[in-house]
């Protein structure tokens, strides 16, 4: 790596005389102030012998002393990125509180904003939190306006609200994406975006449009996602689990933690067979009735392993 | 429209062919390889000074109209990586030939003005954008009245958004330029000129006075 004051890098272009550095040296000894006020030392001692130091053209110019940490390893495209959720994150934050401070003061005919409805649900006195309750850490904002993103980065999802206008929604029965300005422990909310994905997938798209693509890259989720696939039920009343069987539930644990993460280095063959069989049991148990939405889940895991 | 017909007046300057991949990509990006058209872009950038001066009108068009179609932006991250990538061997590049260099500045320039990210222009380029400001500030730079008429043109063009951004390396910069406009011996006047505008036009807020406008911009009579 490099170091802030960067390695010299120029063979031919050792020209003390001409060098301005040194004519501004001289002239800015005679200020005894820098630009920004501050008492000026003399410049660093030139050495004769050492052309390098002389002329010295550092690679950057603008060192990361005098602007704090400067990662120079990043790629440009990732930063950007970065900072487009992160200010996205402000600003949802900051049209959130304005919507708090309606709730105080309800107003019939409210305006619906443009921006994202994520955090909708100010409205409801029930839940509507106090000024002080409001998630506000940037960097637990952040990390769940990403596993937000990921979820409606989805085919299902663009299907979902091309289906479903928002004002025919019914809680309960149609997904709705959490509230990330809510106080959640990290548990419960790592809950509430699997429950929702899970209810997302009843609108996968059929396989025969050629999403598989699109449902591979829906398993690379690196530690965003943090699966622990318990398919428990017990908490959510809105969401209604078919599954009853204690049985078939250990099952499906065991063949989604052994699958989920890191498909790539189980051969197709073997998945295929634990599927067909967990598919199986699992109808076999729950004679044959099965809400969508599961279905939807088994085929998403099922088809995306066909490509492996 | 006004706006796509500039546009296509700029692009008239690739092969029919990247043509219509370029048109393609401003209505229809999700059909197209972006990458293959961000480093179509780039390219002519740094071969057209006038292109350089153009291509991030075109860019900001592609990134918004692939992030309302498919909500993603392999373009913008495309573009970016590669321009990266120049401005990595930008010295290399500057050896090789000064009109390659003087077109990559105002290429990364063109596109710190036109991309922003909600309105506020990208964090990530702001050093690199100075990195380059400073090189033309150099003594070996200013010497060459094409490396000065770059510095100043950008400066004139987004100094005024760099100098929010950071302000203690704007003032760096400008005492660099002072510093050159008096003591440097192998100015060409046209050089100086151009160095005694940029600092009167920040001193005056990043605009010239009239006086300023009249005494640099008007045909001289005798």
């Amino acid at each position: 790596t490099m170091s802030a004051h960067q390695k010299y890098r120029y063979e031919n272009d050792c020209k003390p005389d001409e060098n301005r550095n040194k004519g501004a040296s001289r002239w800015s000894q005679c200020r005894k102030r820098g630009a920004d006020g501050s008492l000026r030392t003399s410049h660093a001692v030139e050495e004769p012998g050492k052309c390098s130091q002389s002329s010295r053209r550092p690679e950057s110019f603008t060192t990361p002393e005098s602007e704090g940490p400067v990662s120079r390893v990043k790629n440009w495209g990732d930063e950007v990125e970065a900072e487009e959720v992160r200010s996205n994150v402000q600003r949802d934050a900051h049209r959130y509180r304005r919507r708090i401070l309606e709730a105080d003061f309800p107003q019939r005919d409210r305006k619906i904003s443009s921006g994202s409805s994520d955090s909708r649900d100010s409205r409801d006195s029930k839940e509507s939190p106090a000024k002080g309750d409001i998630e506000s850490d940037e960097a637990t904002l952040i990390r769940r306006q990403k596993q937000i993103n990921y979820g409606k980065n989805t085919l299902a999802y663009d299907r979902y609200i091309k289906e479903i206008p928002k004002h025919l929604r019914q809680p309960g029965v149609h997904p709705k994406t959490p509230n990330k300005f809510k106080k959640y422990s990290r548990r419960s909310w790592d809950q509430q975006i699997k429950l929702w994905r899970v209810k997302l997938h009843a609108w996968d798209p059929p396989a025969e449009e050629g999403n598989d693509v699109q449902q591979i890259e829906e398993i690379d989720l690196g530690e965003i996602m943090d699966f622990e696939l318990d398919v428990e039920c017990s908490g959510d009343t809105e969401s209604p689990c078919p599954i009853s069987s204690g049985a078939s539930l250990a099952l499906a644990e065991v063949i989604f933690t052994i699958c989920y993460p890191i498909p790539s280095k189980i051969s197709s063959n073997s998945i295929s067979q634990y599927f067909h069989f967990f598919l199986f049991l699992m109808i076999d148990f729950c004679g044959g009735n099965f809400p969508c939405y599961v279905l939807g889940y088994t085929h998403f895991v099922y088809t995306a392993f066909d490509n492996f | 429209m006004e706006n796509s017909s500039k546009e296509e007046y700029t692009i008239r300057s690739f092969d029919l062919e990247t043509q219509k991949l370029l048109k393609t990509a401003l209505k229809d990006p999700g059909s197209v390889d972006l990458e293959k058209v961000s480093n179509v872009i780039v390219d002519q950038s740094l071969k057209d000074q006038i292109f350089s001066r153009e291509a991030g009108r075109i860019c900001f068009t592609i990134v918004q109209a692939e992030a309302k179609q498919t909500n993603g932006n392999v373009f913008r991250r495309n573009l970016l990586n590669r321009l990266q990538q120049e401005f990595k061997a930008r010295e290399e590049t500057r050896k090789r030939s000064t009109h390659e260099w003087v077109c990559l500045v105002s290429f990364i320039c063109n596109i710190f003005d036109y991309l922003k990210v909600n309105n506020m222009p990208m964090m990530a380029l702001v050093h690199p954008v100075y990195d380059c400001l400073f090189r033309l500030a150099q003594s070996d730079a200013l010497k060459n009245e094409e490396e000065v008429d770059c510095l100043v043109l950008q400066l004139h063009g987004i100094g005024d958004q760099l100098e929010k951004m950071n302000l203690q390396l704007m003032d760096e910069l400008f005492n660099l330029l002072r510093d050159g406009f008096l003591l440097q011996e192998d100015l060409s006047s046209m050089g100086r000129l151009l160095l005694l505008e940029i600092l009167e036009f920040r001193a005056g807020g990043w605009t010239l006075s009239e006086t300023a406008q009249k005494y640099y911009y008007s045909e001289v009579t005798d």
